[in-house]
């Protein structure tokens, strides 16, 4: 049976949505270049075009308006801060993001000065989760520059209570119990695998292509090879669904296909986000990576028909989370402050939202150029980037006319740290 | 020289079938051996040979230890799983031609059943780097890790190609199934099944089912070989090896030959490995297919006895269904499968139990034993490096 909300809280709720439209004040800077360039640094996005045209990366949206150290000014406020002082004053001392999805109704250019305004979304729960007992809360922002409205965003958090035991720290993933022998001949394989890449030998004696790889090409007997990349196309050549016996690291049923690849070899892999019973010879799949533990990333399948993008591989540091925190003006303590983040639970420090969102758009601009103007970054969080991991990002797109959907997935050693989707479009 | 006609099968032996013998494997296997020897009409000290499988925990130099054998004068080991059974004997045989020894004999012995079994996963078994390790490198951090999900990845793939079913593969099982049933030493003797009962067994690695899969069985046999005129002159009659040929195909993988290389146009769908074997077989021996009475075709998985039809020319690349419809591959049909119950029905030994059940159709003594037998063509494991042997009547 659904459990009810305390009748207090659903007062708050109600009074929040009342509320309508709360005014959430004007932003500390106009749209500026110094901030600019620093969060284009920070993301490690080298698209030319903010800095060329005195654009703003739309990704920057919420930074704008980012409070940082300042003192909140009189008379603003949003119109969930109700709610969320009586989820901390009652025991949901707890928040985690969910999901994040931004509109970018116009790119905005240097000079323009914003303002920001809340609405209340929903409320739901209590719900039994992975955290503890919470509640879902929604809301959405509405960005201005004048009277006309350049921008959105639904955001939700989940607000729970913190099991009453002092929080552990997440164990780190244990050695996946299937590792692969490796040799001279196939480290490549391997270390292509960590970084993203479906690397297939390439004789550079006669160019053949070879998979499974060896020492020499059984074609020209030459010992000489580098390796291509693979596209991340592929067709379900023939599959198993395994049932029994129990395989240590993977949960039954699985999928295990033999993969054809446009190259013209064949891999092995899982098929991955499918029904088992959805797989069949000949069905389009897309390479995505599987980082099963710290030293071993799996190129495993997920069905799909979209055009893949090549991978894009970013080690977590102390430096580059900190570093990123602060060029979206997030100063909460979990995001610089290793002692902090233990503190909470944490392994290390680690990512903020925000920094997320910018690296999902700098990963669908990197493919689709400058050129391209982003509208939409929806994205769905799931386990937190710790510094000393790794985050690996890999997509499809799926083009219709000017425009293209990019699903991007991003994985790090705890599994899936968000999915997302970004809508680009050609200029025009 | 030929080895075609140079040697013979003398003497067959073999443990009870069970699924837990309670002895030590090297205990069965000398128990096996003396059994051999024993209807053979041999005595332990005259036997100057042994062969058996890579796999065998028991060495040559024990077993004979154990049964009391005299020197040997050979010996030596197959590779390659249950691929090695057939090629035991073809190597006795050429040990015999050439002179190396005048009794040699194969064995193989195990408790797969209670001690270590194939159908569990092992990914700890293949995680050095040696060549077998690095193609093993390929599949099992995937989680395919069992014979059955290797076999399973091929045979998809071949009812993609021949538009075999489910359906196709429970008629193999049916049929040993007929045949253990009327076997006393058959495991399943008085358990047939029907086509209902096999599409109604639950998964193991899909498409292959429960009923598709070969029992695990604890157990030893052994084969005697000695010269065919020798042969002649024991105990029983001889089963003549008309013909003994191992195959691998280029390209080829122990288990996973999945990929382009193997030069075959869809390797996947196919046994090469075993196409080289039948080229052989039929070359050495002067036979055709339809020289054939019955075939014992290793069975430890139901598609790959339809890809053995195919592959050995008793009927057409993607007809081996129609050609085990209806009962073709039972007593009284087109061609009787694995008379004895196979490893599905009989014992997983390794397929040297199918080699014996050859030699008893040959001698006329098979609990299910047909009329007029002079040829029986038998192979060993696939989807492995493998190997074949024809017997026929003296």
């Amino acid at each position: 049976m659904t459990e009810s909300p305390p009748d207090e809280l659903t007062a708050l709720a109600e009074a929040a949505r009342a509320r309508g439209e709360v005014d959430g004040g004007r932003a500390a800077d106009p749209v500026n270049a110094p901030m600019v360039r620093h969060w284009l640094h920070a993301m490690g996005d080298a698209n030319p075009r903010y800095l060329e045209a005195g654009e703003a990366p739309p990704a920057m949206l919420q930074v704008w308006t980012m409070r940082g150290l300042a003192p909140e000014p009189p008379g603003t406020g949003s119109a969930v801060d109700g709610l969320l002082e009586w989820f901390d004053a009652n025991g949901h001392t707890g928040v985690v993001a969910t999901d994040c999805a931004q509109t970018y109704h116009r790119y905005l250019r240097f000079g323009e000065e914003l303002r920001s305004t809340t609405r209340f979304g929903s409320l739901s729960g209590p719900k039994r989760t992975a955290m503890g007992r919470g509640y879902f809360l929604t809301w959405h922002t509405r960005w201005y520059s004048g009277e006309e409205q350049v921008g959105e965003m639904m955001f939700r958090v989940l607000k729970f209570a913190p099991p009453e035991s002092p929080p552990q720290r997440p164990p780190r993933p244990e050695r996946h119990p299937l590792q692969p022998a490796r040799s001279a001949d196939t480290d490549f394989f391997w270390d292509g695998a960590a970084r993203g890449e479906l690397r297939i030998r390439r004789c550079t004696g006669c160019g053949a292509l070879r998979h499974p790889p060896g020492p020499l090409c059984p074609r020209c007997r030459s010992t000489g090879a580098d390796h291509v990349t693979a596209s991340g196309a592929g067709t379900v050549y023939s599959h198993v669904v395994h049932h029994h016996p129990p395989v240590p690291g993977r949960t039954a049923p699985f999928v295990v296909a033999v993969v054809e690849l446009p190259e013209g070899v064949r891999v092995t892999g899982n098929v991955v986000g499918a029904d088992p019973g959805e797989v069949y010879v000949g069905m389009p799949v897309r390479l995505e990576f599987e980082r099963v533990d710290d030293g071993l990333v799996l190129p495993q399948w997920r069905p799909g028909t979209g055009e893949p993008l090549p991978a894009l591989h970013l080690p977590l540091t102390r430096t580059s989370i900190t570093a990123q925190a602060l060029a979206t003006r997030d100063f909460q303590s979990v995001h610089h402050d290793p002692g902090a983040a233990r503190a909470q639970g944490a392994a290390d420090v680690f990512m903020n939202i925000l920094t997320t969102q910018g690296l999902v758009q700098r990963y669908a601009t990197d493919w689709a150029g400058p050129a391209a103007r982003v509208r939409r970054i929806a994205i769905r969080l799931g386990a937190p980037n710790h510094a000393g991991d790794a985050l690996l990002l890999t997509g499809t797109a799926e083009r219709t006319g000017g425009a293209a959907e990019v699903a991007v997935r991003g994985a790090n050693s705890l599994g899936a740290h968000v999915t997302g989707t970004v809508t680009v479009e050609e200029e025009g | 020289m030929r080895l075609s006609g140079a040697a013979s099968i003398a003497g067959i032996g073999a443990t009870e079938f069970s699924k837990e013998s309670g002895r030590t494997e090297l205990r069965l296997a000398a128990e096996a051996v003396l059994d051999a020897l024993d209807d053979a009409g041999l005595a332990p000290s005259e036997v100057d040979g042994m062969v058996t499988f890579t796999q065998d925990a028991s060495s040559e130099t024990a077993v004979a230890r154990e049964i009391g054998a005299g020197p040997l004068r050979f010996f030596g080991r197959v590779d390659y799983g249950g691929g090695a059974a057939c090629a035991t004997v073809g190597l006795a045989a050429m040990a015999v031609a050439t002179g190396q020894a005048d009794a040699v004999v194969a064995y193989r012995a195990f408790n797969e059943r209670s001690g270590r079994r194939f159908g569990r996963a092992m990914p700890e078994a293949h995680r050095a780097p040696t060549s077998q390790g690095l193609e093993m490198s390929w599949h099992v951090p995937f989680g395919l890790v069992t014979p059955a999900a290797w076999v399973a990845m091929c045979a998809r793939r071949y009812m993609a190609a021949s538009g075999a079913t489910s359906e196709d593969f429970g008629r193999v099982a049916v049929a040993a199934r007929r045949h253990a049933a009327t076997n006393p030493a058959a495991w399943f003797h008085g358990r047939p099944i029907t086509l209902e009962e096999h599409q109604a067994s639950r998964w193991i690695t899909e498409p292959l089912r429960l009923l598709d899969c070969c029992q695990e069985s604890d157990g030893g046999v052994a084969l005697v070989v000695v010269s065919a005129e020798r042969a002649r002159s024991l105990r029983r009659p001889p089963a003549v090896i008309a013909a003994a040929a191992q195959g691998s195909a280029p390209g080829q993988q122990t288990m996973t030959s999945f990929y382009p290389d193997s030069g075959h146009p869809d390797g996947m769908a196919g046994l090469p490995s075993m196409g080289v074997v039948a080229e052989a077989l039929w070359r050495q021996s002067g036979l055709a297919p339809r020289d054939v009475q019955t075939a014992v075709l290793y069975d430890h998985f139901t598609p790959f006895v339809l890809m053995q039809l195919e592959e050995l020319g008793f009927c057409g690349r993607g007809e081996a269904r129609h050609f085990a419809a209806d009962g073709g591959l039972e007593i009284g049909g087109r061609l009787p499968v694995n008379t004895h119950g196979g490893q599905l029905g009989e014992a997983y030994i390794h397929g040297m139990n199918g080699i014996a059940e050859a030699v008893r159709q040959i001698r006329g003594t098979a609990a299910n034993q047909l009329s007029s037998v002079h040829n029986v063509l038998v192979t060993a494991g696939t989807g492995v490096p493998t190997s074949g042997l024809v017997l026929s009547r003296d």
